[in-house]
């Protein structure tokens, strides 16, 4: 059994694959941050290449299929346990049949595939809904999730066309890691904890939120109570950053 | 009065309107715009009762001088009352807007004066958000009852959806319950803004520097369990909405009892099953194929409380069972009961490679326990009791029925030892039957 650990970026990960895909021994892809060294194991440290990242980006690509390259994003983001081996098992699969198993949702490889994937655009699709911004100053925006997948990236997009005319920052905390807009472009930052503190201590009190919690009361429909279906729809790992119903 | 109390008042009123979907709209964008829509919808918050925020739900005002009897805001009501100013709206609009807590703006009115002047009240708030804010963001627009054609065409011009309140489903519990209203009133906006979006929607297509009009589509709201309808002429009304005014969606709302009158049935709890058995038979209309004179008929004028729409339908029409999972047409597999859209599709997608296994259909995402009665798997029938109508219904009908319906009522129950959810089938039997 060898142990194979990368950095944990995109292109990290492909130079992995490119290197692992012919390998007969069983084996383990770990990000670095997530990996516990053992005695037993043979570890191989991959250090990020990007000409064969490249390779392996073009070949999932044309080969294969667009679908395929973003499953196999949507799983890195993931950041599941053993989501690295399942995405070494899916391309396998895929490069051994086709991309046209992607159609064979009782495979078991697909199925599960189909599972992960589902998780992470459902979390990036709620929490589209989820960020709560406050202003910090006159025009800037700041917001913080701790999401269970790295659903930033898939976000961009969105904020980015919506809040054009103003400058915002999302913090996942959990990553230490920010999605920065500022009017011209958006990209991600590292962000320490400090700097949140620092950022919400300009948080203005301009009562909104309180605003906004009287709406969320004064529209709720006391005869109807039904707490299940709001825990479903919002899970209670996500309240601490909604504010409406965190305190 | 201060903005907040304003809020609360408001708020409040607008609850009972349950459209709150912001889907289904294209509204171009540029680079410096406030807003956007996004075409599958946002939810932004969910409130205790399991309801979705994503529209920021407000009346302009609840002074009214009509006197609905389901309505809470009633004339002859002694309530609270208040009106926003229209940049009061617009305000709190666009800062909810800007910290992500709303998707757009859900806005209706009493009537206040004339239909005429709250009509063009509203509009001139959408037109203000429109125009001088930049607001690209949802908005969906009552069009009032009564008002000019004209105010209601400038308003559509504006605003992402727009929808006409029917609440009761026929001309004689109308006249009973809301004496104000007319009939003609309600469809005859309804028929000029279905005109209206076909015309542009061609206009759309020649050139796509057209003006948009109500590009998320119209819809309405029937309340359930306040009148003597039954669910037959509810979803025949429905099926006609769908069908004639190409309404993208009926809601209904399950009758709270706000007020206390003569004309209405008292019942303890809204009959939410109900409500959810024609929410179901609902989505058999425009998902699954389905026709309302197929689900219902003048002998069985109302939903099986007990079993599903689809499994009903089934049960009554066993000799178009088993189907064969492995051979089955796409139309046919929607209508076995346990297989819904995605999963029926996963089947069609999984047999252009090979046959289907008993034991895949479960990761496929079909519930066996509902599909089994009605499938054969090559060939195989794996149903727990034979494919005999009087054995299903045995089989499938719930067992721990008062558990099943108290969901929703599991916080009111708590504490009470009498089977209060029970009460639910009984208060739409009730109100069904016309003892009111």
């Amino acid at each position: 059994m060898k142990d194979y650990v990368y950095d944990g970026s995109f292109e990290g990960l492909l130079t992995t694959l490119f290197y692992t895909y012919k390998e007969k021994d069983s084996l383990c892809i770990y990000k670095k941050e997530d990996y516990i060294p053992s005695l037993i194991e043979e570890v191989l440290t991959i250090i990020t290449e990007e000409d064969k990242a490249d390779r392996v980006y073009r070949s999932l690509l044309s080969k294969l299929s667009f679908e395929t390259l973003t499953n196999v994003y949507h799983l890195y983001l993931s950041d599941l346990p053993q989501s690295e081996n399942l995405i070494l098992d899916y391309i396998r699969l895929c490069y051994q049949y086709s991309a046209t198993i992607n159609l064979a949702k009782n495979n078991p490889i697909i199925h599960k595939v189909e599972n992960y994937t589902r998780k992470v655009t459902l979390e990036a699709h709620r929490m589209i809904g989820f960020v709560r911004f406050r202003e910090i100053h006159s025009g800037i925006f700041y917001a913080q999730i701790e999401p269970d997948h790295h659903i930033l990236p898939l976000i961009i997009e969105h904020f980015q066309k919506r809040f054009s005319n103003q400058y915002f920052i999302i913090h996942d905390l959990k990553r230490e890691l920010a999605l920065v807009y500022n009017k011209q472009e958006a990209y991600l930052k590292d962000f320490s904890p400090e700097e949140k503190e620092k950022l919400l201590n300009f948080a203005n009190k301009d009562g909104f939120e309180e605003l906004f919690k009287s709406y969320y009361k004064a529209t709720t429909i006391p005869e109807r109570l039904n707490e299940r279906q709001r825990r479903s729809y919002m899970p209670r790992r996500y309240w601490k950053h909604l504010f409406e119903v965190s305190s | 009065m201060d903005i907040k109390t304003k809020l609360e008042i408001l708020s409040d009123a607008a609850k009972y309107d349950v459209s709150c979907s912001s889907s289904g709209s294209r509204r171009p964008t540029q680079k410096g715009d406030l807003g956007s829509t996004a075409a599958a919808g946002i939810c932004h918050s969910f409130t205790p009762d399991g309801r979705c925020i994503s529209l920021f739900k407000i009346l302009l005002t609840n002074y009214c001088q009509y006197d609905c009897a389901y309505c809470m805001n009633r004339k002859s009501n002694d309530i609270p009352r208040a009106a926003f100013t229209v940049d009061e709206v617009i305000d709190l609009t666009i800062h909810f807007y800007r910290r992500n807590y709303i998707e757009g703006l859900f806005l209706s009115s009493a009537i206040f004066k004339s239909p005429n002047h709250t009509m063009e009240l509203l509009t001139t708030i959408v037109r203000k958000l429109r125009q001088e804010q930049g607001f690209k963001g949802y908005i969906h627009l009552k069009a009032i009852p009564g008002a000019d054609e004209i105010l209601i065409h400038e308003a559509g011009l504006y605003v992402d959806r727009m929808s006409v309140n029917i609440e009761l489903p026929s001309s004689s519990s109308l006249k009973r319950l809301a004496p104000d209203k007319k009939k003609e009133e309600i469809f005859t906006p309804m028929k000029s803004i279905s005109t209206h979006i076909v015309s542009h929607q061609e206009e759309w297509k020649k050139s796509q520097k057209a003006p948009l009009f109500v590009p998320g589509g119209q819809s309405t709201q029937l309340i359930i369990g306040a009148t003597p309808d039954s669910d037959l002429n509810i979803l025949t009304l429905t099926q006609k909405l769908y069908d004639k005014y190409r309404l993208k969606r009926v809601y209904y709302s399950a009758y709270v009892p706000v007020n206390k009158d003569k004309e209405l049935p008292s019942i303890e709890n809204p009959p939410t099953l109900r409500e959810h058995r024609l929410y179901q038979s609902d989505w058999l209309l425009r998902f699954y194929g389905f026709r309302a004179n197929e689900l219902l008929d003048e002998e069985h004028p109302n939903l099986d409380i007990y079993f599903d729409p689809k499994t009903s339908w089934a049960l009554a029409h066993l000799d178009q069972f088993p189907v064969e999972i492995n051979k089955a047409s796409y139309p046919l597999l929607l209508r076995v009961p346990g297989i819904g859209v995605r999963s029926a599709q996963r089947i069609m997608s999984s047999r252009r490679i090979a046959p289907l296994d008993y034991s895949d259909l479960k990761k496929l995402g079909i519930v066996l326990k509902r599909a089994q009665y009605f499938i054969t798997c090559n060939t195989k029938y794996y149903g727990s009791v034979a494919l005999d109508e009087d054995r299903i219904r045995k089989a499938l009908r719930p067992t721990s029925f008062s558990a099943d319906i108290g969901k929703t009522y599991e916080q009111l129950s708590l504490f009470t030892s009498s089977p209060k959810p029970l009460l639910l089938i009984e208060d739409s039997l009730s109100a069904l039957t016309g003892e009111i």
